[in-house]
């Protein structure tokens, strides 16, 4: 015990040297600002479309012909849910596989370039005909709604860049793994293992959902497509994206955030435990998107809230975790009483505060997840704004706001330039800002989404209709949000631009929290990812064979192609 | 101790009647959730059991090998059709479901499993692929109701799920054939 404790410190002070000793990569840094710099880019595109949306949904913008409601709607779901969080998430990802293995190796840059550029080709495809108001399906595509045919092959490219990709990510990690032999994989390493496990995962339900239904029912070869099997695919994607991003972000609290308050890591068994349980259970989870959809049956949906409130069971040890790291952390630096840790975080450092709000919003939205798996009450809510209002807080808040608080020290250690006392306030400034802004919009959806506020609808007095006027109040709180929203948007990308070419040149570190000294080594098991990955396929297949069988042979008339704008 | 607590909680949660009702209306939860969970409760709960009966134990099974037939042959037992069927009509049947899949397949099977050498076990694994293969081409392309109590779209369900575990389990065996822990661990 002693011994392995012993170990566990030199390892930690190698680390620690090494990291010194090496730096950041320039050609590993090329790689991340690239895709940093796409997704900001990404992310002010989106708010200003964002800002389009909501002033019209609060009644005072009203919209040309040739730039629609539906088309805008599309775009900043495009922008923000796909593009903004996958090229973060890899950029992020990519740094950390850079720091912690030692750096890339050569073949792998050249893959993280083959794939970003096929990404980017994808993209454009993507784009291209939303623009021409050609593909106004947002950013769920379902069929009967059908793009043009070049939508989807844009987003084949997209998905096979995110293959090639995590095939780099695999290659670097068991390069690693060989010359490390019986070490555990660096943590962070360890998070973007799963995270790119998660990602060919979830993108190989959406590839068969394009590549064999779509296109062909696109392109006029077959004359009809299986609507629930389409959604079902589509959704077993969908939910693992959104896990995908809210994994990263909490990457970044279990190793990052520790750091930055001066503290050490929750047990790195348990740390390792969650992000397992994260893989194995997350891809299940998307049916609770379908939990209102006709033609399912009512015990497949009762045993698929199991399924989906399972997840929460990592998601409540992470929240628990976060809040023993930092009460430990406070204490040691002399808080006393029940909540006098609480004062001793930093509040005034945007690396910490910005993930901080991001975890608390967390705390509403996950129960806000909770509410909607459960059948009854998701039938109140599902197509009204309380969802919209939802992912503002899930993917808006807890996750962007983490990736917001990364990007202030991501961004300078990979341009070799500081963090300023003045970018930091800014930073701080942008924050409250979109926090308010944030809350104010979420919550007025939610509300609005009570009242039955429809989502995925443009501006309408129903005929001045009196029940429906009582929502405008809420609607053109939601304007005002995202008025506020866009202030916060152009403060970032503002600062990230900044801290890429303009800050003063200096070295920042990679701040990665060391575990406790006095912890137990963790089991190897953690380690076997090709246990985990068929575990991860067997309870996929017990999720999906009893509906899909269902869906395939009891299926209803096939639906052909639909433009409905 | 606690292990056998949640063996045991887990074993009276699935008989409680609402729960074996619910696993028993659908073919394939029937076989591939209540029966290997079933075998799992039994599993938790064995070490407190293995522990009294050691010196039994190592004699009879001192090589895992009785055990793990005796496994195989409860597993293979109620994946017969007609067993599936007797359980959901005659009582006897069920009460005989809930003692032998956890005392005479979970229990031997965690006495006998850490004894096999990895070629056994990798050999049972490998029976158990052929096995679900089979098993899935007889439910898909069977055209008649193998079950009285069950429809053909249950049991072609069933198929596809034998087929899709029996893919799971190719992907582990060409993993453990391809994969060696010596150059990682």
């Amino acid at each position: 015990m002693d011994a392995a404790i012993e170990q566990n410190r030199r390892a930690a002070v190698i680390s620690e040297k090494k990291n010194k000793v090496l730096g950041v990569c320039l050609e590993d840094a090329r790689i991340s600002k690239s895709y940093l710099a796409v997704a900001f880019v990404a992310l002010l595109l989106g708010g200003l479309l964002g800002l389009l949306q909501g002033l019209n949904r609060a009644g005072v913008l009203e919209l040309p012909a040739w730039l629609n409601y539906y088309q805008i709607l599309t775009a900043h779901g495009l922008l923000l849910v796909v593009v903004l969080s996958a090229f973060f998430t890899i950029g992020y990802f990519y740094a950390g596989l850079s720091h912690t293995l030692g750096g890339l190796l050569p073949k792998v840059r050249k893959l993280a370039w083959i794939g970003f550029w096929t990404k980017m080709v994808g993209l454009v495809l993507v784009v291209v005909p939303v623009l021409m108001n050609e593909a106004s399906v947002m950013y769920t595509f379902y069929p009967p709604m059908a793009a043009h045919p070049v939508f989807y092959f844009g987003l084949v490219l997209v998905v096979l860049g995110i293959w090639i990709l995590a095939t780099g990510a695999f290659i670097n990690v068991a390069h690693w793994r060989k010359n490390h032999k019986g070490q555990h994989l660096p943590i962070l390493a360890f998070f973007a293992t799963g995270v790119f496990v998660l990602l060919v995962g979830a993108t190989a339900f959406v590839a068969v959902e394009v590549l064999f239904m779509i296109i062909p029912w696109s392109l006029g070869w077959v004359e009809t497509i299986n609507v629930m099997v389409a959604r079902t695919l589509f959704w077993a994607f969908g939910h693992t994206a959104v896990n995908i991003w809210y994994l990263t972000a909490v990457s970044a609290w279990y190793v990052i955030v520790p750091k930055i308050i001066g503290g050490t890591r929750w047990n790195d068994y348990l740390t390792r435990v969650v992000v397992i349980a994260l893989v194995i259970m997350n891809i299940t989870g998307g049916f609770h998107h379908q939990i209102v959809d006709p033609g399912i049956s009512l015990p497949i949906k009762f045993m698929h809230v199991f399924m989906s409130l399972a997840i929460g069971f990592p998601s409540l040890m992470t929240a628990y975790a976060m809040f023993r790291v930092f009460e430990r952390t406070g204490r040691r630096k002399g808080g006393k009483g029940a909540l006098g840790w609480f004062k001793k975080l930093p509040w005034g450092d945007v690396r910490f505060l910005s993930p901080f709000i991001a975890m608390a919003a967390f705390i509403p939205a996950g129960a806000g997840g909770i509410v909607q798996s459960t059948n009854q009450l998701d039938q109140v809510v599902h197509n009204t704004m309380w969802i919209v209002g939802h992912f503002h807080l899930t993917l808006g808040m807890s996750v962007v706001m983490t990736f917001f608080g990364i990007s202030y020290w991501l961004v300078p250690y990979l341009s070799k330039r500081v963090l300023t006392p003045q970018m930091n306030k800014l930073g701080i400034i942008q924050t409250i800002i979109w926090t308010v802004g944030m809350v104010i919009m979420a919550i007025s959806m939610h509300a609005a989404g009570l009242f039955g506020s429809p989502r995925r609808t443009s501006f309408t007095t129903y005929g001045d209709f009196a029940e429906t006027l009582g929502w405008n109040p809420l609607m053109t709180a939601v304007g005002i949000g995202a008025t506020l929203l866009l202030i916060a948007v152009i403060l970032q990308v503002y600062a990230v631009f900044n801290m890429m070419f303009f800050a003063p040149k200096g070295e920042v570190e990679f701040p990665i929290a060391e575990i406790e000294q006095d912890e137990a080594p963790t089991p190897y098991m953690t380690e076997r990812w090709g246990i985990w990955v068929v575990v991860m396929l067997i309870v996929i297949a017990m999720a999906y064979v009893l509906p899909l069988t269902d869906m395939i042979v009891n299926a209803p008339p096939g639906s052909p192609p639909f433009k409905t704008w | 101790m606690t292990q056998f607590i949640y063996g045991l909680l887990l074993y009276i949660f699935l008989m409680l009647p609402p729960v074996a009702a619910l696993f028993e209306s659908m073919m394939i939860t029937h076989m591939h959730m209540q029966m290997p969970m079933l075998v799992i409760s039994g599993f938790l709960m064995s070490g407190l059991l293995l522990r009294r009966s050691h010196l039994f134990l190592e004699k009879w099974n001192h090589n895992g090998i009785p055990g793990i037939t005796l496994f195989m042959m409860i597993m293979i037992y109620w994946t017969i059709p007609r067993t599936m069927d007797e359980a959901l009509t005659m009582q006897t049947m069920e009460i005989w479901k809930f003692i032998s899949l956890p005392f005479l397949a979970g229990v031997p099977l965690r006495d006998s499993w850490k004894k096999l050498t990895k070629a056994w076990k990798n050999f049972i694994i490998f029976i158990f692929t052929v096995k679900y293969f089979g098993m899935g081409a007889l439910y898909i392309w069977s055209e008649e109701s193998l079950c009285n109590n069950y429809l053909v779209i249950d049991q072609l369900t069933l198929g596809w799920g034998f087929i899709t575990t029996a893919i799971c389990l190719v992907i582990y065996l060409v993993y453990a054939f391809s994969v060696n822990p010596s150059d990682y661990e």
